[in-house]
């Protein structure tokens, strides 16, 4: 069954199907029941399934959160949403000293089917406060798992797949990607979940993003379609585990590696791909690695400024454009 | 100010040149147009000029290794620069911390210990802000090849030495550059015989090396006749002349009337000189070189005669430059000073229609092997050739010297 729907809607269904299936599944966060979320991923789901299951919580991460994680101990299965990944600083003891670690410390007496949904990344100057990613700080968890949709489809599949896990898993969503349009097949046999996709085939280059970014490197290697570079585009989909394999294939059929992604550039999801690639086919490398990074600075408020502390279609082409191509 | 000294560019085909030693120590005044140090291009010893005045500054670049052409090997600065940062080269004596500072006026020596420190602090530029991340200017170190991973691992699969690996022009070994050796020839595997130790080519040998792989497209066929030189010696003798200078005067007029063996074909059509310039092969240590005798047709041969006496002493003062060496439209090697070598063919040089190889005389006669670009003339015109060379020899009346 194919439907052209956004992700928010796409994020929903999934929520509701869920939710119609089984009863343990709940969801909670801020503004998630009467207002249907802030961006409209819970609308409709209050009146549907009521005040207990669609649950509005004070403005209280690390409280709520915590009660995702005690929920989840018991036999519940938590759907927590955070209004954007900027809250979860406050919520981290929760995701990192509870969630994360509570599996192992109990030595798998206890199951963390948890899932916590929320929005990174630059949207609409929103100020540095509200313009962070965090993929950096829960990719060094061990003990929880990452997913990163970039379409409406795989916004469906990993949020289905991350409510039927007995782990603990983030789903980073994109404040500018829950108003993409994608087409939907529910019926469509699923992906594991940490499974990379590639969005592009190409022979020349390996581009590798993840979220908002694999959009704009799609646009950028358009671009360099029409210069003769062919680009091989690869959506991670998920930030932990990284779906190496994947990542390897490519590498042994283009040489060269560029990594895109929104967040800082030190210490970033790009240095640990670009360091575990070099590890694992150094002899399949052509060239240095480049990565394509926001600033290490702080978002600024400035639209233009904005703009240009993260990578833009053009600084992928640039970038891009660096290597030399077998003639 | 602080001028940087490049490597110059002394040659069209010159890639990379190594210095032969530095004339000038650091913390030397220089002057504009001094001589400061002397380096090796492809086949002599040129020396480097000073563009700027002022006092000569390190790091110098190391002598006997080679470096690219532009490359900083130096500096030259108003105010002498104290030492501690200069890197001697090998060659220099290690007194040259001394002598720097016993050369400067006692004004510029008081002056520097106030100005070691500050000058040596520099602040290094934080890296321009940019969303790309970029690998740094690879250095070229002068010698080293830089291969790429996949190119070494390729190189390995495939049994190919990278030292035979040309770089593409960014000075790199990327995989396309180590395919494209596959697809040209097949390789040299040094492994399947005796043990072996490399040398380094000199830049000499690389020289000849690459003139002669240029010429295997040029189809040649060679031409053997036998006649006496005996007359031509006998007014070399008396007349105090080389007998090659006689023989390169001989080619020169037989030209004159044939004159298609001025000629060289290009894809774009048959270029005919308008001068005859004859090359002569010389041999020298470790290697060729073919100092060429300008419009030697037409010039006097006491005139030829002194140009010779000059390449000569160039040569054996190693400073035979490209323009003593190059674009010759016929050349001459001459073995006869070798008794047992009756005849001998020689390769067309790139730029010529032919070359007059020319064996030792046995019995009164020597033979003349005339290889030629069968693109450019005729057998029978290489036979037209040789029997008029044959006439100005024996009737040496008909040379304007005799």
């Amino acid at each position: 069954m194919h439907e052209e729907l956004l992700y928010w809607q796409a994020l929903n269904r999934a929520l509701d199907i869920a939710m119609a299936k089984d009863s343990s599944v709940f969801t909670l966060g801020e503004d998630v029941g009467l207002f249907g979320g802030t961006y409209r991923v819970t609308e409709g789901l209050y009146s549907k399934y009521g005040e207990v299951r669609v649950r509005d919580t004070p403005i209280s991460e690390n409280s709520f959160t915590g009660l995702g994680v005690g929920s989840a101990m018991v036999g519940m299965r938590p759907v927590v949403e955070i209004m954007t990944v900027n809250f979860a600083l406050l919520a981290l003891d929760a995701i990192i000293n509870m969630a994360a670690k509570i599996p192992f410390m109990s030595g798998g007496q206890y199951a963390m089917p948890l899932v916590i949904r929320m929005p990174g990344g630059v949207a609409k100057q929103l100020g540095a406060q509200h313009s962070q990613r965090l993929e950096h700080t829960l990719m060094n968890v061990p003990g929880i798992r990452i997913a990163v949709p970039v379409t409406p489809q795989d916004a469906y599949e990993q949020l289905t797949q991350a409510i039927n896990s007995n782990d603990p898993i983030i789903l980073l969503e994109h404040e500018l990607l829950y108003f993409t349009k994608g087409v939907l097949d529910s019926t469509k046999e699923q992906l594991p979940i940490h499974r990379a996709l590639v969005r592009r085939p190409g022979k020349h280059l390996t581009m590798i993003s993840y979220s908002r970014h694999v959009l704009l490197c799609l646009e950028a290697a358009e671009q360099l379609a029409q210069q003769g570079i062919d680009v091989e585009v690869i959506d991670l989909r998920s930030l932990s585990p990284i779906d190496w394999d994947t990542c390897m294939q490519s590498l042994e059929h283009t040489h060269r590696l560029l990594v895109v992604e929104e967040d800082c550039r030190f210490a970033g999801a790009g240095a640990e791909i670009i360091s575990q690639l070099t590890e694992r086919c150094f002899f399949a490398l052509d060239e240095p690695p480049i990565r394509v990074a926001g600033l290490d600075l702080p978002t600024p408020f400035n639209e233009q400024l904005e703009a240009a502390s993260i990578p833009q279609v053009e600084d992928i082409v640039t970038a891009a454009q660096r290597f030399r191509y077998p003639s | 100010m602080k001028y940087e000294i490049t490597l110059p560019v002394l040659s069209d085909t010159m890639n990379t040149g190594r210095l032969a030693r530095w004339l000038k120590l650091p913390g030397d005044k220089i002057q504009k147009g001094d001589i400061i140090a002397e380096m090796e291009s492809d086949k002599a010893i040129m020396e480097v000029e000073a563009f700027h005045s002022g006092y000569l500054a390190g790091p110098l670049a190391p002598v006997d290794t080679d470096i690219p052409v532009g490359q900083v090997i130096g500096y030259i600065c108003d105010e002498p620069v104290p030492n501690n940062i200069v890197e001697a080269s090998k060659k220099m004596p290690d007194t040259s911390t001394t002598l720097a500072s016993e050369k400067q006026p006692t004004k510029a020596a008081k002056t520097i210990p106030q100005t070691t420190e500050q000058q040596t602090v520099e602040i290094t530029p934080s890296a321009p802000y940019s969303n790309i991340s970029m690998p740094q200017n690879i250095p070229l170190v002068p010698g080293k090849r830089i291969a790429s991973p996949h190119a070494r691992a390729l190189a390995l699969k495939l049994g190919i030495d990278l030292s035979h690996v040309p770089p593409g022009e960014d000075g790199r070994i990327l995989a396309e550059d180590v395919l494209a050796v596959i697809h040209r020839s097949p390789t040299l595997n040094l492994e399947a015989g005796p043990p072996y130790h490399l040398e380094k080519l000199t830049l000499m040998q690389q020289a000849v090396a690459n003139n002669m792989i240029a010429t295997i497209t040029t189809p040649t066929f060679r031409t053997t006749a036998q006649f006496s030189l005996a007359t031509l010696k006998k007014i070399a003798k008396q007349k105090q002349y080389s007998l090659t200078l006689l023989l390169a005067s001989a080619c020169a007029k037989t030209i004159k009337t044939l004159p298609q063996f001025n000629a060289v074909y290009s894809p774009e059509g048959m270029a005919h000189r308008e001068r005859v310039d004859v090359g002569i092969a010389v041999d020298v240590p470790g290697g060729l070189l073919t100092p060429v005798l300008r419009d030697a047709a037409e010039r006097p041969i006491d005139e030829l005669a002194e140009d010779w006496r000059i390449l000569k002493d160039k040569i054996k003062r190693q400073r035979l430059t490209q323009q003593d060496y190059e674009g010759a439209t016929f050349y001459l090697s001459n073995l006869g000073v070798f008794p047992v070598v009756h005849s001998f063919d020689a390769l067309v040089p790139l730029g010529a229609a032919a070359i007059l190889a020319i064996g030792a005389e046995q019995n009164g006669q020597c033979l003349f092997t005339l290889s030629c670009d069968h693109r450019v003339v005729s057998g029978a015109e290489s036979a037209r050739f040789l029997t008029i060379l044959q006439e100005h020899l024996q009737q040496p009346e008909t040379l304007p010297y005799v």
